[in-house]
């Protein structure tokens, strides 16, 4: 319950933002802090500095371009994603981040601190891969895209290195997504979730929680049975844990990743 | 949809007709509310003090170390610290917290901080106090303590095993006690019946209540008087003096606990002593008021958690017709690194010894045993709620294996109404009910009739539907003599509650109880009951919040613990007050000229029955006695402040037959619950629920239903998600509510209730004590589900904890759960 | 913004503004709003009963939204508007809420409802008439170990009506 020492800073821009970031070392962006705040507690981790991006207007946009893609600033909330006309172009991301927690925490967790976190059972990662989606990347020194099956590198780890800053997520247009987990409880924590998309050229699905980045899978049809023998055959590696076992994730990952489809399906016209 | 539906049109059994009079029996607004509802409770951590230290444990990373040394000196070092405490200071300080068992269980020793050795991962090794919170933690980190780990015992099933490690070597043994319970004749039974269903092992997991409030304490220790006072939220501050004061070689009036609200206790504040001595320690050694305030993890992995208990080896005789004539059980109970409240649990038990059943010849071999995780403590339903899940797995799995009804043969089963008061085969003597009736308006109220068409409608949406029923007792008031029957030379027996009630000089009414309440509303059924005795308003009690043993309020087993206030406590009420009503009518008689018989306590006045218009109101009594009073005659022997101990009227057990009336008063709980389960992930979801009550006269309906929704609630938890596992390294797995799924608003069931009132022909007030539900969640949960998946290889439910996964296990291998399922028949 | 924002900075002195009083305080960068409402404010109405950000029991209204101050910095909240418990009644004058709480029993310990008290007084400025589904999901956030919901949610859907 009580943080390490810490020292915390508050830019106004995301230029500052980044000066402060490759100023001190040790130093880490506080988004939303509904993760990285927890784990302080805990004392699991233990940044030397804070740069709080509260005050980043420019990361709090939610854009509907012209092609019907959605633009979400890093710093966009869930309950800012649940209840933006915009966002509402692909409705997906609604409907997941309205599972996310409670309302407590969809006020003030932000699309980019659950994907920047990338804790492996995080709703987004997984989802925003099967969208297809490309994460903006911006540095003291320029400004780079990332597709977001490239941007998970690992548990906790993502292709936003140290000095840098997630600024913007764009998701191209589309409607034929879905998205299935078994949680523990209703809306709690995932144990396995899949998410399924048929509008990024070939289905993809995307199954999370199994590994420490979101597994991509491409059956290449929708078929529910090809899909299913997808998931059989990416040879998966779950972990064990308190609340599945290994074989029950890789069961869940095959089923849900049909449930996940079918309801892309249901949505394709 | 929640639906609150007060049960069927003639909800009372004892008298259909009885007149609604006075306070007693209404709904009326809980004196509490005001001051929680505005943020203006005082909690423990809401009181602080000019100069307060924070405390902060060292915990034990390991589940069994030897301890070699212990170094606070860098600690020290940091600015802001006022100071440490180690286990070698504790070992020299104090002596071992005195324990309740027989050898072995009396040899192991149990202090303030480990000594010598950590016996489970989070056991405090050393304490840091400074100047505040993040500092004691900053400098709980800078100690350093070299630690010789040792293979750990995470498995009682092996506890006596002879390679198995032992946890206190003075002990000798990891047996904190054992003994046999023999009752009828069990052999007899076995010869008798058409059938013998045997069950080779079932699971009582390990979880806790969780109360949303940690523990903790501020202390205070007073220089000139040798005196602590602990401004605290202990849930049984008699019991605890009697813990600490010998421990700290003082007298037990040298321990003040003050309480003022707390935030749920379910039985989890009981062992507290450990914590606190380590703070009266700090708070005399650094002439300081200190604080510990416990935090989630600790509480989980360190404080309390519910017994956790196998049954092995269970043998069923049954007739043809469904009759069971008793069962053979061999009993493992795993109560972590220190007995503690144990080995309590080992006869605690013995108090629903056939459950809800007419079930005469009973063999129970206990053992209880150590081993390296969080000790326990009484946990809502304490030992009995365990055994009654395996009186209700017993039911369930017979009446699956043999063909039966579950609900024909529980009511065939089941003590009749006409029997009451029923002597158990261990000399228990249930008091009233109708568990039939219950059962009747439980199935009702989840439409039961219907349930065919349900199942067909949930096969339709690829779901399988199951119905489950738990039945169980809430057996209250206990007589402490059973503790003889675990160790003969314990002087316990019997039980207590004080209250004294005064009329003051302004005339008000002064209550002030023995009992220590986390929510169950003491405050409004106490004035309820003093209103109707003395003609007044319950507006017009003043009952002071919280305990404070100052107020010499107490005595010997005052607390908040094992259902017992509508008994205990209010009898205690009752007692001081009906004494107040005959001083208050015997100095109006006086002043009045007349005789006590006279006079009549109405409307806040003491007036002449013969002509109501003689009267003097309270203020005028108060006033003549405390500050008007010469010319009253000597030998007046009026106080208006008047102390009642409600003594319950208990005998000792016979020891050698382990025979004897355990409890005062037995209320019921018959729920019924109705799960649809997903096939394919083996997640599932109560779609219906009832909880039928029967709790005797009810003093305030509305709290006695809420007692009723919260139990089913924590059961419910307990039967899907919460479980206090353990890797084998001992380490707790669920160590937070991050992984310890406590059931929140969407995840709870509609929840329906009824009742029936049986008064209890026993108690002051017909009342029985009430709160813990025995557990009736989990087995309707636990029954419920193995219904659900007949249809699938009929698989059993052999642990009381059935997260999604174990179901799903269920699922994909149903033979293994049945591999331990025999009968034989003649 | 200040120039020294762009400092990082061991304490700070914020302002906040916490039930319309205006407090200034110097913190410590990793102080959490909870210890600074209770501990440095006296405010002891919020209640802290977890240390993962599970149960509520510290939830207030930050600048209109319910969150939980468990999970923010005390230093993130300089310039900004709290409400808490302490903040409901109008003096001794109990809001609909409030007294809809005790006719139904929502509470027995009383130690989840100040944030139980928050999140629906949320809810029902956003909603005046929610549906008990709505209700639910309200106040999912905030662990109650007495009650079973039963009656909170009662509770709510009364006074909405």
């Amino acid at each position: 319950m009580l943080l390490p020492e810490v020292e915390y800073a508050r830019p106004s821009s995301v230029q500052e933002a980044l000066g402060l970031l490759s100023e001190y070392e040790g130093a880490r962006p506080l988004a939303g802090g509904q993760t990285l705040v927890n784990v302080m507690k805990a004392r699991a981790a233990a940044p030397d500095v804070l740069v709080d991006l509260q005050d980043l207007d420019e990361l709090k946009g939610i854009d509907l371009g012209a092609d019907g893609t959605v633009t979400l600033g890093a710093m966009v909330t869930y309950s800012d994603v649940i209840g933006s006309a915009e966002a509402r172009a692909r409705p997906i991301l609604g409907e997941v981040c309205a599972q996310i927690a409670d309302v407590q925490v969809r006020n003030r967790g932000t699309v980019g601190g659950n994907i920047c976190s990338n804790d492996p059972t995080n709703h987004l990662p997984p989802l925003l891969v099967a969208l297809g989606a490309t994460m903006t990347i911006r540095a003291a020194g320029g400004e780079r895209t990332v597709p977001a099956e490239q941007f998970f590198v690992g548990v906790y780890q993502t292709a936003a290195g140290p000095g840098e800053l997630l600024t913007t997520i764009s998701i191209p247009a589309g409607k034929a997504d879905g998205f299935a987990a078994v949680t523990i409880g209703k809306d709690g924590t995932c144990i396995v979730n899949v998410a399924a998309s048929l509008d990024g050229g070939s289905p993809c699905v995307v199954v999370g929680c199994v590994d420490a980045v979101p597994i991509v899978l491409r059956p290449g049809t929708d078929d529910e049975d090809a899909v299913r023998s997808a998931v059989r055959g990416a040879n998966l590696q779950p972990p064990s844990d308190v609340h599945a076992s290994a074989d029950y994730r890789r069961h869940l990952a095959e089923v849900l990743a049909a449930r996940a489809i079918r309801q892309a399906q249901g949505r394709r016209n | 949809m929640t639906e609150t539906t007060v049960a069927p049109p003639k909800p009372v059994v004892a008298e259909p007709d009885k007149p609604q009079k006075g306070w007693a029996g209404q709904n009326v607004p809980r004196k509490e509310d005001k001051r929680l509802l505005q943020g203006a409770g005082v909690f423990f951590d809401d009181v602080k003090r000019h100069g307060m230290g924070y405390v902060h444990f060292v915990r034990s990373p390991y589940a069994h170390a030897r301890i070699r040394s212990v170094d606070v000196s860098k600690a020290l070092e940091l600015d802001g610290v006022y100071g440490t405490l180690t286990g070698d200071e504790v070992a020299i300080l104090t002596d071992p917290f005195f324990e309740l068992s027989v050898p072995p269980g009396a040899d192991m020793k149990d202090y303030a901080l480990a000594v010598g050795k950590a016996r489970f991962v989070g056991e405090p090794v050393a304490a840091v106090v400074a100047a505040t919170r993040d500092l004691a933690r900053d400098a709980a980190e800078l100690v350093e303590v070299d630690y010789d780990p040792l293979p750990p015992l995470v498995d009682a099933r092996v506890a006596e095993d002879g390679g198995a490690p032992i946890l206190h070597e003075e002990a000798g043994s990891n047996v904190v006690w054992e003994g046999t319970f023999d009752w009828g004749d069990f052999e007899g039974a076995v010869a008798e019946a058409d059938h013998v269903v045997k069950i080779k092992e079932l699971h009582f997991d390990r979880f806790s209540s969780t109360p949303l409030e940690c523990s903790g304490c501020l202390v205070e220790y007073n220089r000139g008087t040798g005196q602590w006072t602990m401004y605290c939220n202990h849930q049984m501050p008699g019991v605890g003096a009697i813990w600490m004061a010998p421990a700290m070689r003082v007298g037990i009036d040298k321990l003040r606990f003050v309480t003022q609200d707390i935030g749920g206790g379910f039985g989890n504040k009981i062992c507290l002593h450990p914590y606190f001595v380590a703070c009266c320690l700090l708070a005399r050694k650094l002439n300081r008021a200190v604080q510990w305030t416990e935090w989630r993890t600790d509480q989980h992995t360190a404080n309390a958690h519910g017994n956790e208990r196998w049954f092995q080896e269970i043998e069923v005789p049954v007739n043809a017709d469904g009759t069971m004539l008793g069962f053979k059980v061999k009993a493992v109970d795993d109560c972590g690194a220190f007995p503690r409240y144990e080995p309590l649990g080992c006869i605690i038990w013995a108090q629903v010894t056939p459950g809800c059943y007419r079930w005469r010849n009973i063999r129970v071999d206990f053992t209880q045993v150590v081993t390296n995780k969080s000790p326990v403590s009484p946990n809502r339903g304490y030992s009995r709620m365990q055994h009654l899940w395996l009186t209700e797995r017993i039911i369930d799995i017979v009446a699956a294996e043999l063909g039966l009804d579950p609900v024909q043969v529980r009511k065939q089963n089941y003590v009749k109404h006409e029997e009451f008061p029923y002597e158990t085969p261990n000399g228990c003597i249930y008091d009233s009910g109708d568990y039939a009736r219950c059962l009747d308006i439980a199935l009702d109220l989840i439409g039961y009739p219907s349930l065919e068409e349900k199942r067909v409608d949930a096969e339709s949406r690829g779901k399988l539907l199951g119905v489950g029923i738990g039945s169980t007792l809430d057996s209250g008031t206990n007589n402490f003599g059973q503790s003889m029957i675990l160790n003969p030379e314990l002087q316990f027996s019997g039980n207590n509650e004080v209250a004294t009630v005064k009329l003051d000089i302004f005339g008000e009414i002064v209550v002030t109880l023995g009992t220590v309440p986390q929510g169950q509303g003491h405050e409004t059924t106490a004035a309820q009951v003093v209103a109707d005795i003395l003609g007044c308003s319950p507006d017009d009690v003043h009952v002071r919040a919280g305990h404070d043993t100052y107020w010499n309020s107490h005595a010997g087993f005052s607390g908040t613990y094992a259902s017992q206030f509508a008994v205990t406590g209010l009898g205690a009420v009752k007692g001081a007050t009906d004494m107040l009503a005959g001083e208050m009518k015997k100095l109006a008689s006086v002043v009045l000229g007349c005789t006590p018989d006279d006079i009549e306590l109405a409307g806040g006045m003491a007036r002449m029955k013969a002509n109501p218009e003689v009267a003097l109101p309270f203020m005028a009594l108060g006033a003549i006695l405390n500050a008007n009073n010469a010319g009253l005659p000597q030998d007046l022997d009026v106080t208006l402040n008047c102390r009642y101990v409600y003594r319950p009227p208990f005998e000792k057990p016979d020891l050698e037959r382990k025979y004897g009336n355990l409890t005062l008063t037995y209320a019921s709980q018959v729920h019924a619950c109705v799960v649809e389960v997903d096939p394919d992930t083996g997640v599932y979801e109560l779609v219906d629920y009832a909880a039928v009550d029967d709790c005797g006269n009810r003093i305030h309906p509305q709290i006695v239903e809420g007692q009723v929704h919260g139990a089913t609630a924590q059961a419910i938890g307990a039967a899907t998600h919460e479980t206090f596992p353990y890797d084998e390294d001992g380490n707790l797995l669920t160590p937070n509510f991050y992984d310890y799924h406590v059931p929140h608003a969407l995840d709870m069931p509609p929840l329906k209730t009824g009742f029936i009132e049986s008064e209890s022909p026993f108690t002051p007030l017909g009342a029985k004590g009430m709160g813990e539900g025995g557990g009736a969640g989990i087995h309707a949960v636990c029954a419920a589900l193995q219904d659900a998946l007949r249809t699938r290889g009929s698989p059993i439910v052999t642990d009381s904890c059935n997260p999604y996964h174990r179901v799903w296990s269920l699922l994909q291998d149903p033979a293994a759960s049945r591999a331990g399922i025999e009968i034989s028949s003649r | 913004m200040e120039a020294s924002a762009a400092t990082a900075v061991r304490s700070k002195t914020i302002t906040v503004e916490v039930n319309g009083v205006e407090y200034e305080r110097e913190v410590e960068a990793r102080r959490l709003l909870i210890h600074f409402l209770r501990d440095d404010l006296d405010l002891t109405g919020s209640h802290i009963g977890c240390d993962t950000g599970n149960c509520g029991a510290c939830s207030v209204l930050y600048d209109g939204l319910v969150v939980k101050s468990c999970m923010m910095l005390a230093v993130q909240a300089d310039g900004a508007k709290v409400e808490t418990v302490e903040g409901l009644a109008d003096g001794n004058e109990l809001t609909d809420l409030q007294r809809s709480f005790t006719a139904h029993h929502a509470l027995q310990c009383g130690y989840c409802t100040p944030g139980m008290l928050m999140s629906a007084t949320a809810l029902l400025r956003e909603k005046p008439h929610p549906t008990e589904d709505e209700i639910r999901k309200a106040i999912q956030g905030n662990l109650c170990r007495c009650t079973g919901y039963v009656n909170i949610v009662e509770a709510i859907r009364a006074v909405s009506q």
